[in-house]
């Protein structure tokens, strides 16, 4: 594949492309498409019944991904005006009528910056992301998709789908180190301490010594909040994620705090490179930043390790004798 | 006792020292901390703490009333994960060091490339004889649906490769040996 910027790039791209498809597979045929610079990710609920209705919902916004895995979903988007919402909408519910689809599922497409959509693909399902789109629909999706299934006709009624009352924001904890390139980190749930109040909804399949497998998907929860508006989601969002505690393994939680406070999410101004563009710039971790954080982590692990050895001289055998006990414990004055 | 204490490649050295009472379930503790990075003629900084053992960590009050609740994990290749209210930190006591991840010193050597996790190998990026640069891509471990990337902490040459594109690994194995 060769990126083409200008005319003058042309003929060179063309003949290099065609030799190594040449060498490859033995085949010299090319096809051209527009390359879109830092897309956005928008995806369009539906809900399909038998008699070929289909319903298309208000949009998701799902940019903060890293390697093409999402983090972080929204509805609305503030990328979306009215106009290029309702077009969106009529698109996926023409791509989903045409495969006569009944179920819940979900058509993604790319967003340049023009605000011109492109269609990805459709996931026949539910999606992890569903929650932020019942969160400012009232729309039960699970609920729906088992009454699709005994038979029964999509009754939603069409403006209740496409407007969005107020804003909602999911982000996913997964036991993952942020500072080590998201990396997974199973282990032992030793606790979890799980925010609420208003506007907050926490879906977990997680409990207290609950340990994260080392061979799925290391998903613990998914934090749901609504809010009036986008500003007011945030702001109950940082309160949620700050209360937020799963002790035994990392998490994405540092990262969304972080995250949560920069001007580039506030303002909603993002695209799908968002985060590998600042992993790839980002010097210093997520987490622990201040100066504080580091010195009391380290007062706490020197604290620890004070301790342990301080029991483990003091658990030498009585058989050892006096003497090489309270040696053992003097030399750790 | 003096403890040498590393978080993000940040090297300190803490003296502990006991105050009167101090036991097994903690009590008065006075902590030297020297941070080596901090540059030369950097003072170490003195606190006293109280010490309480916790069901999840330690508890510390420091003599200013500021009063801190960890939990402490200790972790595979004994790291300790020190969760404070809203910051997780990956501590190394006593030349535990870091072995992934830019920016952290290591100790000199061979460097050992291992499995973070088990996993299978999706592709390999260098060949034996190779010199790579630090930070650059040696394998590609696929593990919880995901695929990550190894890269390596210093710059040398790859001396070995012990594995090849499709085989299972399990966590801990050797994978390259850079040098």
């Amino acid at each position: 594949m060769r990126v083409v910027a200008g005319r003058a790039d042309l003929g060179s791209a063309v003949r290099l492309a065609r030799s190594e498809a040449q060498t490859a597979f033995g085949d010299g045929a090319i096809y051209f498409e527009r390359q879109i610079v830092s897309p956005r990710h928008v995806e369009v609920q539906v809900l399909g019944d038998r008699d070929g209705r289909v319903l298309p919902f208000v949009e998701r916004e799902c940019s903060i991904q890293r390697r093409h895995q999402k983090l972080v979903e929204e509805s609305p988007s503030v990328a979306i005006a009215d106009e290029t919402r309702a077009a969106l909408a009529e698109a996926a519910a023409r791509i989903a009528r045409a495969a006569e689809y009944t179920n819940a599922g979900t058509l993604e497409f790319l967003l340049d910056a023009s605000g011109r959509s492109y269609f990805l693909e459709m996931n026949a399902r539910l999606q992890v992301e569903h929650p932020v789109t019942e969160a400012v629909t009232g729309v039960d999706l699970v609920q729906w998709q088992l009454r699709l299934a005994l038979g029964e006709r999509v009754s939603v009624p069409s403006a209740q789908a496409l407007t969005p009352r107020g804003h909602a924001i999911e982000c996913r904890v997964y036991a993952e180190d942020p500072d080590r390139g998201f990396l997974p980190s199973p282990g032992l749930v030793r606790h979890l301490a799980v925010p609420d109040g208003p506007g907050v909804r926490d879906d977990r399949g997680v409990t207290a010594g609950f340990t994260v497998p080392v061979y799925y998907d290391p998903l613990i929860s998914k934090l749901i909040v609504w809010g009036e508006t986008r500003r007011q989601a945030i702001a109950r969002l940082t309160r949620a994620l700050d209360e937020y505690r799963v002790v035994g393994v990392n998490t994405t939680l540092p990262f969304f705090r972080w995250l949560v406070r920069t001007p580039e999410f506030e303002s909603g101004r993002f695209s799908t490179t968002f985060l590998d563009d600042t992993l790839a710039d980002r010097p210093r971790g997520f987490s622990g930043v201040t100066d504080r954080d580091q010195q009391d982590a380290v007062a706490v692990a020197a604290c620890a390790a004070w301790l342990r050895a301080h029991r483990a001289a003091a658990d030498v055998p009585a058989s050892a004798g006096a003497w090489r006990r309270t040696a053992r414990v003097e030399s750790l004055r | 006792v003096t403890f040498e204490i590393e978080i993000g490649g940040r090297l300190r050295m803490v003296s502990v020292e006991a105050l009167p009472g101090a036991g097994r379930a903690g009590g008065r503790l006075r902590l030297m901390i020297h941070d080596r990075d901090a540059g030369r003629g950097a003072m170490p900084s003195v606190h006293e703490v109280d010490v309480t053992c916790t069901d999840l960590g330690l508890s510390l009050l420091y003599g200013d009333g500021r009063s801190v609740d960890a939990a402490l994990t200790e972790q595979r290749g004994g790291e300790y994960l020190v969760q404070l209210a809203t910051a997780d930190l990956t501590v190394s006591v006593d030349g535990r060091r870091f072995r992934r991840g830019a920016g952290h010193t290591t100790a000199s050597g061979p460097q050992r490339v291992t499995a973070p996790m088990p996993g299978r190998i999706v592709r390999v990026l260098v060949a034996p004889g190779d010199d790579v640069a630090a930070g650059q891509g040696l394998v590609v471990i696929e593990a919880m649906k995901m695929e990550n990337q190894l890269t390596a902490l210093t710059a040398g040459i790859v001396r070995e490769l012990r594995v090849a594109d499709g085989a299972p690994v399990e966590s801990g194995q050797v994978l390259v040996v850079i040098d």
